[in-house]
């Protein structure tokens, strides 16, 4: 998936449990212009659920998410 | 004085809180100052805003303002203030960041002045006026857009189920090991947290006991209660009593994490006025009825490091579950060893009330933990175990800051390693 978009910043939230990932991208998310787009790399799989309701609380655009391995990577665009 | 739009609608809400525990708050205290000491951010940093009385205060002087004779009329005499913009932004700051809401100074005030039950109203009131931490928000935002819209997540949820289903089907060595979802009828909901940590230990117990469960779609974690929020943390908890009453279970079992336990076994009967037709439990006063019927054949030789136990507040000291912990260690550890005080005396981790999850206030949680790191060290324990995420979260970080060379982990980690053990052993002498 990184192949097509433009990644402005790599989010490493590997060994993070919850709340954390998600505590993690909010703060990220706030230093970014808006069009940016993070990329999250996760292990808990708690992501897959957190992360897209995140994004419709937030109002931040989920590109994909999606597991490979042992991992959860997900792309964010700020859109606001 | 002239207020703006958010101290009129800080004071409105603090007039909406004004029950009669609120009331009795803000009306007794002796002044003794016994609460000092009681608390983990004053025995870490003794000064005088590190005093619970001393925190009440400052809204007990907001609220002598408007409802005390004297207050109204001769302000300097009882020393009653207006509500401006900078106080109340420092009541703000301190409400979320100086008070993990533990409740150690209500239990050992001669008159049991809830200050907690004060700080929560300041954090109503920030929530209210849009000036709470806005993490917390969106945290309890997300948990309530979950209820209000599975679909964003529930195919990617039931597919993860099943992928941890394969693990704990090769864990246990047991092809038919199950991680039900939504299964009807089920005696047992059981509700974790986002992430496979808080399923995969449980699942074991439970697959172990051949209990009839099934796993909520939910997680139990209630950001809502953390604001002060009751309209918030409502929605949040209703989202697991509906599954609960959808499913027909005759109870729910909630994964260790303290303040959702609060939330669901002791709040959420009062915030819904209602009888609920199944029983809410948390997970370690079940799996402490399993080992007491004999339904877990456990060796604590599984884990055979020196283990110490912190007591979560909200489960000792709110809802007096501190001997269903022990003997859980009793039947997996072999060297058990209490950190002093414990039980419902214990000190706050540091990281309660939401603080885990409010970077901002790393350095302070880490300074208020300080007399957890001191207690942990002095019982020479290599692991902590605890049964609250926020608090493995802080013992976690506490542990690196301190250099406490331990490992955490929770009560159904040690038990599910314990059945584990004895499978292999079995499987090794056959």
């Amino acid at each position: 998936m990184t192949e097509q978009v433009k990644v402005d910043l790599v989010l490493d939230l590997k060994g993070l449990l919850c709340p954390m990932p998600i505590v993690k991208l909010s703060q990220a998310i706030k230093d970014l212009p808006v069009g940016a787009v993070i990329e999250g790399i996760a292990t808990d799989p708690g992501v897959m659920a957190d992360v897209p309701a995140w994004a419709k609380t937030s109002g931040q655009e989920l590109i994909s998410i999606e597991q490979r391995d042992k991992e959860y990577r997900f792309l964010i665009k700020k859109v606001k | 004085m002239a207020n703006n739009g958010s101290v009129q609608k800080a004071l409105e809400i603090l007039e909406k809180q004004l029950n009669q525990p609120l009331k009795t708050a803000l009306e007794v205290c002796a002044r003794c100052g016994i609460c000092a000491e009681a608390c983990h951010y004053y025995v870490a940093e003794p000064k005088v805003e590190h005093v619970p009385a001393y925190r009440a205060e400052q809204l007990r002087k907001i609220y002598r303002k408007k409802h005390n004779f004297f207050g109204k009329y001769v302000s300097w005499l009882v020393d009653a203030e207006e509500l401006d913009d900078e106080k109340f932004n420092k009541l703000v700051e301190m409400a979320f960041s100086e008070c993990t809401l533990c409740r150690r100074c209500t239990f050992n005030c001669p008159l049991g002045v809830d200050t907690p039950l004060v700080m929560r109203t300041i954090r109503a009131m920030a929530t209210a006026t849009g000036k709470a931490p806005e993490i917390l928000v969106m945290l309890a935002d997300s948990a309530i857009a979950k209820g209000e819209n599975p679909e964003i997540f529930k195919e990617m949820f039931l597919q993860q189920i099943s992928q941890l289903e394969k693990e704990l089907q090769e864990l246990t060595g047991n092809p038919e090991a199950k991680i039900p979802v939504e299964k009807k009828g089920a005696r047992v909901l059981y509700v974790g947290l986002a992430g496979a940590h808080t399923i995969i230990p449980p699942a074991i117990i439970f697959n172990e006991v051949g209990e009839d469960w099934t796993l909520s779609i939910y997680e139990a974690a209630n950001y809502g209660v953390f604001l002060g929020d009751v309209e918030r943390a409502k929605k949040i908890a209703k989202r697991i009593i509906d599954e609960a009453k959808r499913l027909k279970v005759q109870e729910v079992v909630v994964a260790e994490c303290g303040h959702a336990c609060a939330a669901l076994v002791w709040d959420a009967p009062n915030w819904f006025a209602e009888k609920f037709p199944f029983r809410i439990r948390s997970v370690v006063e079940v799996v402490a009825e399993y080992i007491q019927k004999g339904k877990l054949t456990l060796d604590p030789k599984a884990n055979s490091e020196p283990v110490t136990y912190h007591d979560s507040c909200n489960l000792a000291r709110t809802g007096g579950i501190f001997r269903e912990p022990r003997i859980i260690l009793k039947a997996v550890v072999k060297d058990f060893r209490e950190m002093n005080p414990n039980g419902i005396e214990n000190y706050c981790c540091g990281g309660g009330g939401g603080l885990v999850a409010l970077p901002e206030y790393y350095e302070k949680r880490m300074r208020a933990g300080k007399p957890k790191a001191e207690q942990i060290k002095r019982t020479g324990a290599k692991i902590v175990a605890a049964a609250c995420e926020n608090c493995k979260l802080q013992l976690g970080d506490l542990n690196n800051y301190y250099n406490l060379g331990v490992e955490v982990k929770g009560l159904v980690d040690l038990v599910a390693n314990a059945i584990l053990y004895r499978k292999k052993a079995y499987a090794s002498s056959n």
